[in-house]
């Protein structure tokens, strides 16, 4: 699987093969795991020297779980990361410091990353000790003209953190990871807990350290608005893989994946021709210690992929599938469906309301119609439905799951290319690609 | 470096192959240099002066083991109580502002602050309270006494009643001692207790509650067992059973009360520093490539280090208790003259010679009472969240 | 949550057991006094000091190997075989028996009192913050966790006793329970003890009382008109009971058994303390173990309580670990 256009023929700073990164839920006081939660489940990419790699997502999609992996800060449960070629994940103790010179961190929340008993200069001057700096007056004046050259003052460096502003204190972070002289460094979320005037000023001062330092950035972010400004190629992430990858622009402008396209319809736009075409996705996050199966993505995508033999609306069908994910997870309540009858003024009481009335209750509450275009699924739905409201829940699971089966259930969707040019992990590719293939097969058509 | 002299240094421009190793601060480096001279009076002290000569011939000194002990947590203090408070003058204003807010407090600071330095130097020179049978019973001075109640008396006797004088102003006890030179150097007894201990103390309790802390698993789990476990047993009736298993001498006292009491403020110190843990910064240290001690001595143990200093002002007062109880008790030291044991001494002569009891305790009663506003101002003073207001 | 019930006496076993090993250890390490003295006289006496100590080990039953002395020890001490004790001349359970009587006659007034006008005081001080009742509070307080109580009983019978003459200076045994003449005795003694225990009931209602004071349910309450007593009672002494009657029962018990040997010293009173102090001036080892595994049993199971109560009571503990 080949990374898209590279810049130039050059290697990449920082290559990340298969990064797995666990954490196990433990119980008792022998601690036996009972679960795990899979916060990162094998990504992969690379960064190129002189560029900046977005990596972008919704909270908890396992984003600063991968920097920090990366960076061994939290130690990988498997993968490879590769650091101009040599193995970091490889690293004794030694070498391991050796590369906390090269690659450093820029923390989210400005006000817990500093220690808050130190004078910020002393933070910052921290790496130049930690690595063999003993001149206090040396480190003191790099420090000084560091703080300087951020937008600050010389005089700030025996100020306390509190005494400074989110923006300021950014600035003081950006300082800290320049310090050493790294050539890799990775930006989690360095803006979101800023005001958007200062934002952009944090921006600028990290476009330009990196034009004058030829620095490499990972520039992780939940916000594309912000990605789009500063990011020369992205890589989006869903629950802890990697669903689409590519040059910022193509991404912007010709998603591949349902999930990317989800996040930019997010995006404000000016262009009043482009507003309202916000995309709602159904249902929470999964939790990242029970991702769904196949396609991870498969339980809110709005384009999923319908079952062979059926002919839905699609949006009908999303709904269909809303009710069987509820179903799997075992949390459809007939109570709450009830009351909603009720509510409804079908019935009475809850206890009076009848099959039919909780049946479509049941549809009402996923906004199915009463009817389906398709008149077999309409007969599978119904049966299912039958089943539900006689309390065997298990029954109309299982027949929806036989009959409407997909193949974004089924099979997980590896990062593949695109007709676009850039790689995406979704079926619809695949689809497209086999439809093509087929055609291209078939005598007619 | 390649910079003319005059422009300041660039980050770039450091050339970090020829660095590399360790970097020691220079406060670390002073109290090291001042442990080796320690070490070696300390050394000359145990194997080249016998037992019975006094260690500084011309101060007719011997110096002991508890005084050993002092002089390194007086040390111990300088380098990381002193120091720190010269050094970060703002915070030290800062605290020092909320402080005063606390008369009491204030007043107590004033008198507990009198009582070191009469109990440390002044016991240098003045003579040690001394066995004199003539002198004994004698009243505090503007008080009286019958006559017949000492052996002969050092005052005027008016009205059959023995006048007290200055030379003995608050009297003597049964022995003829003199009770101002038996409340002072109790108020040395008191001090070495208090601040020897609590400095054991204290050193093992942040060392086991912040390493716990960021360390977490099988680390934490057994030495928070282990703090369990030495919790259980009350600490009054483990000092009795030690104390009646290995005699009472001041040294063992203190070692005891040092080695066995800190338990509680390491849950205090663990729990504090598990918050500090959870932020970012210690993450960014890490980031940085600092190793765990560095992380846990330069971020963790200066966060905590309100808790424990609060904790501490507020263990004193009961370990100075504490050994005033096993004084008087019977337990404690008998070469040693601690408030307690002169309290116990004149409970025989209560009816005759009430000053023998009574006014030592005025002192004991007075120098934990200070000490208890002291620790309550400071709780105050420290508390972090009143911090980040200027 | 039976669970934790379950697993918490267990651990108060776990406890008890460490703390009697630990005793025993101690005791296997230093040196035995009566041993030294028998060798002393026998080498004086021109016999075999070597001899002498080996009769005495074999009489003692110390010459049996490190595993049957413990198990030995471990099973006298759960079937009350407390052995002898040589100064008194009679079993050290007996010796305890006569004692504790005195003990319990000034500790459990002591315990009442603090206990009622500690939380009143508290909880007084709490609605009435910032008056001059609530500053006296603090200052009785102060007072009262700061002095020594040793010294405290002493000028209380300098004043009371020697000086005015109201209540006897010696403590008298003899004198039947329920009479005056106890009561008046037992009176500087009940004294010194609440005092001591009430400054700290005092400021840990006052304290956790205030928590609720300030509480939101409390000035809805006001603002529906309930009266100030009504607030006091329902609103803010039950939910502060929970945590209060976590520090009734241990602390409390801890400072008792603590401040009964000084209390009893100074008074005179052939309680438990004294006895214990005795049998530590006097070297008698058997009575010195049993008169400190009583505190201390009391100490381990009032913690227990203590735990029990504070988790059962409040909803909000989860029995998690840790």
């Amino acid at each position: 699987m080949s990374d898209d256009g590279a810049v130039g023929e050059e290697r990449p700073v920082l290559s990340v093969r298969n990064l797995v990164k666990h954490f196990p839920i433990t119980e008792g006081v022998l601690r036996r795991e009972v679960g795990r939660v899979r916060a990162v489940d094998g990504i992969s990419f690379d960064v190129y020297p002189g560029e900046t790699l977005g990596l972008v997502g919704e909270s908890g999609c396992g984003k600063s779980t991968a920097a920090l992996s990366l960076l061994r800060l939290e130690e990988p449960t498997d993968g490879e990361v590769s650091y101009r070629g040599e193995s970091v994940t490889d690293y004794d103790s030694g070498e391991l410091k050796a590369f906390r010179r090269e690659a450093q961190m820029i923390f989210q929340d400005p006000t817990s990353s500093f220690d808050p008993r130190m004078p910020v200069g002393q933070s910052v001057a921290e790496p130049l000790l930690v690595h063999g700096m003993a001149d206090r007056r040396r480190r003191r004046g790099i420090v000084e003209n560091l703080l300087e050259r951020v937008g600050l003052s010389a005089s700030d460096y025996d100020r306390y953190p509190h005494e400074f502003s989110g923006g300021q204190k950014q600035r003081i972070a950006i300082a800290r990871a320049l310090v050493v002289n790294p050539d890799l460094v990775v930006a989690d979320e360095p803006v979101s807990a800023l005001d958007v005037s200062v934002q952009a000023e944090i921006l600028g001062l990290l476009e330009d350290v990196q034009d004058e330092f030829g620095l490499s950035i990972l520039f992780i972010s939940h916000d594309m608005a912000v990605v789009r400004e500063v990011c020369d190629r992205v890589a989006v992430m869903y629950l802890g893989e990697i669903v689409e990858t590519g040059p910022t622009v193509d991404i912007f402008e010709e998603p591949q994946h349902p999930y990317t396209r989800a996040l930019l319809a997010s995006v404000p736009s000016i262009d009043p021709r482009r507003r309202g075409e916000g995309v709602e996705l159904s249902g929470d996050v999964p939790s990242p210690s029970n991702p769904p199966a196949g396609c991870r993505f498969h339980t809110r995508c709005p384009e999923i992929i319908q079952p062979e033999g059926y002919d839905f609306d699609q949006q009908n069908w999303r709904a269909v599938m809303d009710l069987r994910v509820r179903l799997e997870q075992g949390t459809l309540d007939l109570d709450a469906a009830r009351e909603f009858a009720v509510a409804e003024g079908e019935a009475t009481d809850p206890e009076a309301v009848t099959r039919e009335e909780l049946a479509r209750a049941v549809r009402d509450e996923f906004s199915i119609p009463p009817e389906l275009t398709d008149h077999r699924a309409e007969r599978v739905l119904q049966d299912a439905l039958s089943s539900l409201v006689d309390g065997e829940a298990d029954a109309a699971r299982d027949l929806l799951a036989d009959e409407f089966e997909t193949i974004c259930e089924r099979e997980h969707p590896d990062l593949r290319d695109t007709e676009a040019g850039h790689p995406a992990a979704c079926h619809l590719h695949r689809e497209a690609v086999e439809a093509d293939a087929v055609r291209s097969q078939t005598p007619e058509d | 470096m390649a910079t003319e002299s005059g422009d300041p240094e660039r980050f770039e421009d450091v050339d970090w192959d020829e660095l590399g190793g360790l970097a020691v601060p220079r406060r670390t480096l002073a109290f090291v240099a001042s442990l080796v001279a320690y070490a070696l009076l300390l050394g000359y002290d145990y194997l080249l002066v016998a037992e019975d000569q006094p260690t500084i011939p011309v101060a007719g000194w011997n110096v002991t083991a508890v005084d050993w002990l002092f002089l390194l947590t007086l040390l111990a203090i300088v380098f990381y109580g002193v120091v720190p408070l010269v050094v970060n003058r703002r915070l030290t204003v800062h605290y020092w502002h909320q402080f005063r807010k606390n008369r009491a407090a204030v007043v107590s600071l004033v008198y507990l602050l009198v009582i070191f330095v009469v109990g440390t130097v002044g016991t240098a020179f003045i003579e040690p309270p001394q066995l004199d049978t003539l002198a004994a019973y004698q009243p505090p001075v503007y008080s009286s006494v019958p006559a017949d109640v000492p052996v002969s008396c050092a005052g005027e006797v008016v009205d059959g009643r023995c006048q007290g004088t200055w030379a003995h102003p608050f009297g003597t006890t049964g022995q003829g001692k003199d009770i101002l030179k038996m409340v002072v150097f109790g108020m040395e007894v008191s001090m070495q207790v208090g601040l020897i201990a609590t400095f054991i103390t204290i050193v093992l309790a942040t060392a086991v509650g912040t390493t716990a802390a960021y360390l977490g698993g099988y680390v934490d789990e057994v030495l928070m067992r282990y703090v369990d476990i030495q919790l259980t047993f009350p600490t009054f009736f483990l000092y009795l059973l030690l104390v009646y298993l290995f005699g009472g001498s001041l040294f063992l006292l203190i070692l005891i009360f040092g080695l066995t009491g800190w338990g509680a403020i390491a849950r205090l110190v663990r729990s504090e520093a598990l918050q500090r843990s959870e932020e970012e910064f210690v993450r960014a240290a890490k980031g940085a490539g600092a190793s765990t001690p560095y992380v846990i001595w330069r971020h963790l143990v200066p966060n905590v280090s309100n808790t424990v200093i609060t904790a501490a002002t507020l263990l004193i007062p009961s370990l100075i208790l504490a050994e005033a109880a096993l004084s008087f008790l019977g337990l404690g030291d008998p070469t040693v003259p601690s408030w307690g044991r002169v309290i116990a001494d004149g409970r025989g002569d209560l009816s005759s010679a009430w000053w023998i009891s009574t006014i030592p305790g005025f002192f004991l009663f007075f120098t934990i009472l200070a000490f208890n506003f002291l620790g309550d101002a400071l709780r105050d003073a420290l508390d972090p969240r009143q911090e980040g207001g200027e | 949550m039976y669970w934790y019930v379950a697993r918490r006496l267990a651990w108060a076993f776990v406890a008890t057991f460490i703390i009697l090993t630990i005793t025993f250890l101690l005791l296997e390490v230093t040196p035995d006094a009566q041993a030294a003295q028998l060798q002393f006289q026998a080498a004086q006496g021109g016999g075999s000091a070597e001899a002498a100590r080996e009769a005495y080990e074999t009489r003692r039953g110390l010459d049996a190997p490190l595993w049957e002395r413990y198990s030995n020890y471990m099973i006298n001490v759960f079937t009350l075989e407390w052995g002898w004790s040589d100064t008194r001349s009679q079993p050290v359970v007996e010796a305890i028996l006569d004692a504790y009587p005195y003990s319990l006659m000034y500790g459990i007034p002591a315990v009442l009192i603090s206990t009622v006008v500690g939380i009143a005081i508290g909880l007084y001080s709490a609605t009435h913050q910032y008056t001059l009742a609530d500053y006296a509070g603090t200052f009785v307080a102060f007072f009262g966790i700061s002095i020594p109580n040793f010294w405290f009983g002493i000028i209380l019978l300098l004043v009371f006793a020697v000086e005015l003459g109201w209540v006897p200076v010696l403590f008298d045994p003899n004198v039947p329970v329920f009479s005056v003449a106890n009561a008046k005795q037992l009176v500087l003694p009940v004294f010194v003890l609440t005092t001591a225990a009430i400054a700290s009931e005092m400021r840990y209602a006052r304290a956790e009382a205030l928590e609720y004071v300030n509480a939101e349910f409390v000035k809805t309450a006001k603002a529906k008109g309930a009266d100030g007593r009504r607030i006091l009672t329902r609103h803010i002494l039950r939910p502060a009971l929970v945590p209060l009657s976590t520090i009734l029962v241990g602390d409390l018990l801890g400072l008792i058994l603590t401040t009964s040997y000084l209390v009893e010293v100074v008074f005179g009173i052939p309680g438990l303390g004294r006895l214990s102090l005795d049998a530590i001036l006097n070297q008698d080892t058997a009575l010195v173990l049993g008169t400190t595994f009583i505190p201390v049993l009391i100490a381990v199971i009032g913690n227990l309580l203590q735990d029990l109560a504070y988790t059962i009571l409040d909803p909000r503990i989860d029995y998690g670990d840790r």
